[in-house]
């Protein structure tokens, strides 16, 4: 599944690391889901469209 | 997470320390049994078992980590060395059965929990390497 995490967190100049931290995960899950390796649970894009003020669909997109 | 995770914490402590009470049973355990007075066959086989507790322990310490991970990809990372370690053991062990059904070798499959430990870290790194 594509999303736009990349994007949203160059806007704001996080590091990987620092969204990592944002959202209690590892930074390699960070990376996982940027490209595309791993698909976040439910819980866990709920946590990412709070911490960026967004819904899921704006993040997350259909292939 | 650039520190390490409580529950890589949790697990480092509890693997230390089976590895430790393994390594004073095993040593005290087997010099009682080379000794000029060794134990009898009851206190052989309590020995034995205490030799082993260790090592089951080492396999709760693995469990209990896929349990106690709050990392749902990492979770999803040791599930799969879990299993791929898990069908490597049984390929070795299926082979090495066959190797002494034919009398090619003279005994069967042995060490089954080591031979799981050694694939389940060889896993390790199959699963982690492009993930």
């Amino acid at each position: 599944m594509k999303n736009r995490l990349k994007v949203l967190r160059a806007e704001r100049d996080w590091s990987q690391a620092d969204l990592a931290d944002r959202l209690e995960v590892s930074r390699q899950s960070v990376n996982a889901i940027e490209t595309g390796k791993y698909d976040p649970s439910l819980p866990l894009a709920f946590r990412i469209a709070d911490l960026f003020a967004m819904p899921i669909e704006a993040i997350f997109l259909r292939d | 997470m650039s520190k390490m995770p409580v529950y890589m914490k949790r697990y480092s402590i509890r693997l230390a320390i089976f590895m430790s009470l393994y390594t004073a049973t095993l040593i005290g355990g087997l010099s009682w049994m080379n000794s000029a007075n060794p134990p009898g066959e009851a206190v052989a086989v309590l020995l034995a078992i205490l030799t082993a507790l260790p090592i089951l322990g080492v396999f709760w310490a693995i469990f209990r980590l896929l349990v106690e991970m709050d990392d749902e990809y990492q979770r999803l990372l040791m599930a799969k060395q879990i299993i791929v370690g898990t069908a490597m053991t049984l390929a070795i062990v299926t082979v090495w059965q066959f190797l002494n059904v034919y009398d090619v070798l003279a005994q069967g499959p042995q060490w089954i929990g080591a031979i799981w430990l050694a694939m389940f870290g060889i896993a390790g790194g199959l699963v982690r390497w492009k993930a």
